[in-house]
C-alpha cells in the first residue's frame, strides 16, 4: 500500500488545520505554564474526580514538543505527544506543497480493526496518566 | 453538476468534467463526462432519500446574489430555528465561506460582550466569581480566576477582544478536528473533513449570545452542540444516534480544546504589559 499519493495544491480545510497546529505549537512554546493564564487552567474532571481526563497533560505535552523536549511530550502525555507532532508534521507538509511539492499523505481505510485499536489507544493514555499522576 | 470524490468521499459541485483535485482533500480525480451515469429510472445513491435541491447553497454562501447583510441575517436564522434545512443546503466546497460566517457570527457579539463585562458589570462578576469560589470542587480555580480579572487591565481587555476573529477561526478548526476524529472512530464521518466543518461552522450561530454577559456563553455553548449534532447528522447523512454520539463523545477531551484557547488568549495577555 503507497503511503503518498500525488495531489495538487493543499484544500483551504488542510491550510486552515496547518495554520491552526502550528499557532497551538507557537503558543504553546512561548507561554510558560506556571504563569497565568495557563496557571489558571484546571481540568475540571480532575478537580472533580481526582482523576485525570483523558486530555490531562496534553497542554505539558505540546509545549514540550514545541520546546522541542520529546521524551518529556511522551511523559507528560502519550497521545498529546503524537498529537502536537501530527500538528507539526502537518504545517511542515502544507508548507512544502505550498511550495510546489505534489505529493500528500494517502487516505487508509478506517476499519473496525483500526477503531478498536485507536480506543485501545485511549484507554491506555489514560491508564498511563492514572498510572503516572498527570501533571 | 455534481461530483464525489472517491478518497475523501465528500460531494462537490463542479461546471465541467474531467481531471481536477478535489476541493475538500485537494485530492486528484476524474469527474465522468455524463453525470446521470445511472440506468434510467433509478435514483443516484446520493440522491436516494433526500430533496433534490440539496446543497444549493445556504444564504450566507450564497451572498453574492442576496447581499451579505441579508444572507447573514437569513442563515442566522435558519440556523436556530430550521438547522437541518440550512444544514442539508450547505456545499461542502465552501470551507472558506463557512469559516467566514463562524468568525462573523462569534467574534463580533464576543467582543461586545468583553467590552460589557469589563468596563460595566466587571464589579458584578467578580463578586459573583468569589461567592462561587468560597467552597466546592472548584473553588481553587473560581479563586484564581477572580484574582485574576482583578489584575486584567482594560488595555488586555481590548487587545484579546480584537484578536478574537484568530481565536475564533483556531477554536473552530479545533472544534473540527476533534468532532471529526470522534466521527471516524465511531464510523459516522461518511463525506469526509468538510462535511463536519460545515457542520461545525454554521453550528456556531447561537454564540451570537456571547454579546450577553454572564448566561450568554453557557446557553449559546449547550445550543452550538445541539445543533452540531444535527449538522452532522444532516452533512453526514447519518443517523441521529450516530450524530450524538459523535458530538458528545469529544466532551470527555473537551480539556484539550479548552487549553488551546487559554493558550492564545495568554499569549495575547502576555504581550501586553499590565
Amino acid at each position: 500500500m503507497r503511503c503518498v499519493v500525488r495531489a495538487g495544491p493543499p484544500s483551504a480545510h488542510a491550510l486552515g488545520l496547518a495554520a491552526t497546529g502550528l499557532t497551538l505549537l507557537v503558543a504553546a512554546a512561548v507561554l510558560p505554564l506556571d504563569a497565568p493564564p495557563l496557571s489558571l487552567f484546571a481540568c475540571p474532571f480532575r478537580a472533580a474526580t481526582s482523576l485525570p481526563c483523558l486530555s490531562c497533560g496534553c497542554t505539558h505535552a505540546f509545549a514540550a514538543v514545541a520546546r522541542l523536549h520529546p521524551l518529556d511530550a511522551v511523559a507528560a502525555s502519550p497521545l498529546g505527544a503524537l498529537a502536537a507532532f501530527a500538528c507539526a508534521v502537518h504545517a511542515v507538509w502544507t508548507a512544502l506543497r505550498l511550495c510546489g511539492f505534489r505529493y500528500a499523505p494517502a487516505n487508509f481505510p478506517v476499519t473496525p480493526r483500526v477503531r478498536l485499536g485507536a480506543a485501545a489507544m485511549l484507554v491506555l493514555n489514560w491508564a498511563f496518566l492514572v498510572l503516572r499522576g498527570a501533571p | 453538476m455534481l461530483a464525489r470524490c472517491p478518497s475523501c468521499r465528500s460531494t462537490f459541485s463542479t461546471e465541467r468534467a474531467g481531471p481536477q483535485d478535489c476541493p475538500a482533500c485537494g485530492k486528484p480525480l476524474v469527474v465522468p463526462d455524463v453525470p446521470g451515469a445511472v440506468p434510467p429510472g433509478t435514483q443516484s445513491p446520493l440522491q436516494a432519500g433526500a430533496p433534490p435541491p440539496e446543497e444549493q447553497g445556504t444564504p450566507w454562501e450564497q451572498r453574492a446574489e442576496i447581499g451579505a447583510w441579508r444572507a447573514w441575517w437569513e442563515t442566522l436564522v435558519q440556523a436556530l430555528f430550521e438547522p437541518g434545512r440550512l444544514f442539508r443546503s450547505a456545499r461542502l466546497d465552501r470551507g472558506a465561506a463557512q469559516t467566514g460566517f463562524a468568525v462573523l457570527t462569534v467574534s463580533v457579539p464576543w467582543f461586545v460582550g468583553q467590552m460589557l463585562d469589563r468596563f460595566l458589570l466587571r464589579p458584578w462578576t467578580q463578586r459573583l466569581m468569589e461567592r462561587l469560589g468560597a467552597s466546592g470542587p472548584f473553588a481553587p480555580l473560581l479563586q484564581k480566576l477572580a484574582a485574576a480579572g482583578h489584575g486584567n487591565s482594560p488595555r488586555t481587555t481590548v487587545l484579546v477582544a480584537l484578536l478574537a476573529p484568530l481565536l475564533v477561526v483556531v477554536g473552530l478548526y479545533v472544534n473540527a478536528a476533534v468532532t471529526h476524529l470522534a466521527a471516524v472512530l465511531l464510523g459516522q464521518a461518511k463525506r469526509g473533513f468538510a462535511a463536519t466543518f460545515a457542520a461545525c461552522a454554521y453550528a456556531c450561530a447561537p454564540l451570537v449570545l456571547l454579546a450577553i454577559p454572564g448566561c450568554g456563553f453557557l446557553v449559546g455553548a449547550v445550543w452550538t452542540a445541539v445543533l452540531t449534532g444535527v449538522g452532522l447528522k444532516e452533512t453526514h447523512r447519518i443517523q441521529p444516534g450516530g450524530a450524538a454520539a459523535a458530538v458528545l463523545a469529544p466532551y470527555a477531551l473537551l480539556c484539550c480544546a479548552a487549553c488551546a484557547l487559554t493558550m492564545l488568549g495568554g499569549v495575547v495577555a502576555g504581550a501586553v504589559p499590565q
